[in-house]
């Protein structure tokens, strides 16, 4: 019976399609689902490859493309390509992490980090997230020729409220109902657990694009408790490229380079640093630029960031209480953790060699993927249940800015707070109220996560009214705050919306445009792709054309100039496929001229060498 | 009122079998969690989310020797946690000296930068802090006895003072802590 297709298709446990984990990296997404009792990611781009690069091209005529094909555009049109958009999440535009080394064009002025890019409306980071969601969303439906409709999407586990809201915001934009924001690290715990079926406790160091977390878990009778988490959501694999970067760029005696030349270095360096990680030196090439890159230098600059990801663990150890002689295994997790330095670090740090048969990449959309069936799927209830903590501390402003926390962090989540105020002044019928999130005394050191106003306090002797404040924060570690007058009984109840974040007005407006943005069929959209590639390869024509007109041969121009004739007639059509070909047919036809341009190029590098000397 | 023990359907008591407090705390996630009723409506997932906040702060409070005291002696009407709570200035004369020689030999260390120093008082402090908690413990397993001759008005007290002790212990190395951890990056 279960062979049945129709059956399975009608199966009642499912009526909303297949339910899927998402890894919503800074560098790659991927999507898994667990499909007959196993977890498998699923082919979302190019090659049948499972890795999404989470970079979104935006092109001139309004179209946006998701993935490697965006990547590719990225050298050509830098602040349109979107890359890394996890680091600006819940983030504000003066933050420390918004200013580091990049090729974007921030909207001046704003509130909220705008990405100012081709196609006329400039983009926040949740709008960017949301694009790459529904590319993975809509690759899995096409894998499974079913709608997929319900998602688990990981957050890293030191993500805080403002981080948590605006993913769980981007899975809506997407179309997704988010079943359950998962910490990567606990994800990534559950997809080594179910494999092994092991007790014991267990550290996972999770070292990914931009971020680092490092949680404690114990795993007994199919429980997995979280002990401690801890990380740095603004360290990463990025800041190896762009040490790498910056020692390029200051070889290069750029002091001002431009978006183009940043976003070259950066992939160049990222490019190095993989190789790293196969043999002792790389040559490095931007440009006309060459350089040496050797792995000694290389695990010297990363040295600062691999010693911070310690001091992280030795505070997650002792938080959790336990001594690292007592872990029963090291899980690694994120593609960082592939630098030989870091492995090194790591197997010296915690005492023994760290785990890694599954793939790093993979892990974590792996073990969303097992806790989406978890909660859609009845029959395996009773399997396995996560017990998870909130990363960092809850607290209000109280007198003299000082912070009282309510909840402290590494607390088992969902989990309440409450605190009761009184009024300071006679009649007073108004009380504010600054929630803020972190570990240090003073609020300016903290997050700032909401300011609202208790209003409707009856008219009381100062200290008589009393209110009761209460913090919620649920299963994804969202908080909710509601407030008690409880000599009245009124009572108010919002959700914790950041500071500097985005207004339940703007997520509105931006569902509706969404909505549009869905109802166009695929179709549409890879018409809208294959333009932005015909684009491509016609300015890189005209370009060399323009340039080197001199290396052209009989007839030759002529039938280039024709073939660019039909690409550009069939780019104002919608048959992509017509439009792929006559691309296609474009590029055959300039192959001998693109070949004798790039052959002079060399010629002129070696300086009237034979190629053969080298 | 429901207590911390009810919802664990234990009795009242300051000694608690924590292995077995751990067992039945996974048996019970494993019922309420919100996980479990992740496609049920909204009452049901919102009855999940209070069972199962109420089940992780009851396990909190009771599995941890220090914050079961605290609660117990809560139970008894002192809630050491309220800054504005009298039982603080209620605090006997020789605390407060123990509190000043304590406050001005960590600010000598932690100028000197002497971290040695600071680690030894430490050990001191732990040693004085569990001392303390036995004492509370003492208190708190007579009153909750209550057989007849004890004195309840006493014994709460003692467990107050002795708590009030523990607290301070508490944040003192927390402080030592904090001041090792900057040493030490």
């Amino acid at each position: 019976m279960s062979k049945n297709g129709y059956l399975q298709i009608h199966d009642p446990l499912k009526p909303k399609g297949q339910a899927v984990g998402i890894d919503l990296g800074t560098t790659n997404s991927l999507v898994a689902a667990v499909v007959q009792g196993k977890p498998r990611c699923v082919p979302v781009d190019e090659g049948d490859s499972l890795l999404l690069p989470s970079v979104v091209h935006y092109a001139k005529d309004g179209g946006v493309v998701v993935g490697a094909r965006a990547r590719r555009l990225a050298p050509e049109h830098p602040t349109d390509t979107i890359s890394s958009v996890k680091r600006f999440m819940g983030r504000s535009p003066d933050d420390a992490e918004t200013r580091k080394l990049g090729h974007y064009r921030f909207v001046p002025g704003s509130k909220v980090v705008r990405f100012d890019v081709a196609g006329g409306t400039p983009v926040n980071p949740i709008e960017v997230s949301g694009e790459i969601l529904r590319s993975l969303k809509r690759r899995a439906e096409a894998h499974f020729s079913t709608k997929v409709e319900q998602a688990v999407i990981t957050v890293p586990a030191y993500f805080d409220d403002a981080q948590r809201q605006a993913t769980k915001d981007a899975g809506r934009l997407a179309g997704l109902e988010v079943l359950r924001l998962l910490n990567e690290p606990t994800a990534a715990a559950l997809a080594y657990g179910l494999d092994k079926g092991s007790q014991g406790t267990f550290a996972v160091y999770d070292l990914g694009g931009g971020t680092f977390d490092v949680s404690i878990l114990k795993l007994v009778d199919g429980v997995f408790e979280v002990k401690s988490t801890g990380g740095d959501s603004a360290l990463g694999g990025d800041d190896f490229d762009r040490a790498i970067a910056q020692q390029v760029l200051q070889a290069m005696g750029e002091k001002e380079p431009s978006p183009a030349l940043i976003a070259e270095v950066l992939a160049a360096s990222r490019k190095a640093k993989e190789a790293l990680t196969d043999v002792p030196e790389v040559e490095l090439t931007v440009g006309g630029h060459k350089q040496v890159v050797k792995r000694a230098d290389f695990d010297t600059w990363i040295q600062p960031f691999v010693q911070k990801t310690g001091v992280v663990c030795r505070r997650a150890l002792k938080d959790a209480g336990v001594a690292a002689g007592e872990l029963d295994g090291v899980i690694l997790v994120g593609g960082a953790t592939r630098v030989p330095a870091v492995r090194r670090y790591v197997a010296e740090l915690f005492g023994r060699e760290p785990l890694g048969d599954i793939d790093p990449d993979q892990v974590v959309a792996l073990g969303a993927a097992v806790q989406a069936d978890l909660l859609t799927n009845e029959d395996r209830q009773d399997e396995v249940l996560l017990l998870d903590v909130i990363p960092l501390s809850l607290g209000l402003e109280t007198m003299g800015g000082i912070v009282e926390k309510l909840i402290q962090r590494n607390s088992t989540i969902p989990t309440a707070a409450a605190q009761v105020f009184t009024t300071f002044k006679d009649g007073q019928t108004g009380l504010d109220v600054h929630v803020v999130q972190g570990e240090r005394e003073l609020v300016e050191d903290n997050r700032s996560l909401a300011r609202f106003t208790l209003s409707g306090i009856p008219p009381l002797a100062a200290g008589m009214a009393r209110v009761e404040v209460r913090f919620q924060v649920d299963a994804d570690g969202i908080l909710s705050v509601s407030a008690k007058e409880q000599s009245t009984g009124a009572t108010q109840s919002i959700t914790v919306k950041p500071s500097h974040g985005l207004t339940d007005e703007e997520i509105e407006q931006m569902l509706l445009d969404s909505i549009d943005h869905a109802e166009e069929d695929i179709q549409a959209r890879q018409v809208r792709e294959q333009r932005v590639d015909a684009e491509r390869v016609l300015a890189e024509a005209e370009r060399q054309l323009r340039e080197h007109g001199s290396l052209l041969q009989d007839g030759e121009r002529a039938a280039i100039d024709a073939a660019m004739a039909r690409v550009r007639e069939l780019a104002t059509g919608n048959d992509h496929l017509k439009l792929k070909e006559a691309v296609h047919a474009l590029d055959e036809t300039s192959r001998p001229f693109i070949e004798r341009v790039m052959n002079q190029a060399i010629t002129q590098v070696v300086g009237g060498h034979s190629v053969e000397e080298f | 009122m429901r207590t911390h023990f009810d919802v664990f359907g234990l009795p009242r008591a300051y000694d608690v079998d924590v292995p077995a407090l751990e067992k039945q705390y996974r048996e019970l996630s494993l019922q309420l969690h919100p996980d479990r009723v992740a496609q049920a409506d909204a009452r049901e997932r919102l009855k999940a989310l209070e069972g199962t906040t109420a089940l992780n702060e009851a396990f909190k409070t009771l599995k941890d020797p220090v914050r079961r005291a605290f609660y117990l002696l809560k139970l008894h009407g002192i809630d050491l946690d309220r800054e504005d709570a009298g039982a603080q200035k209620d605090m006997p004369m020789e605390f407060l000296e123990e509190v000043m020689d304590l406050r001005e030999a960590l600010d000598t260390a932690m100028e000197k930068k002497d971290l040695a120093r600071a680690r030894a008082m430490a050990t001191d402090v732990e040693a004085r802090k569990k001392a303390a908690l036995d004492e509370a413990a003492g208190a708190l397993r007579a009153l909750e006895a209550g057989g007849p001759g004890a004195d309840g008005q006493v014994l709460v007290k003692k467990a107050s003072h002795a708590l009030g002790r523990v607290r301070y212990f508490t944040r003192f190395l927390e402080q030592v802590d904090a001041f090792e951890e900057e040493s030490l990056s």
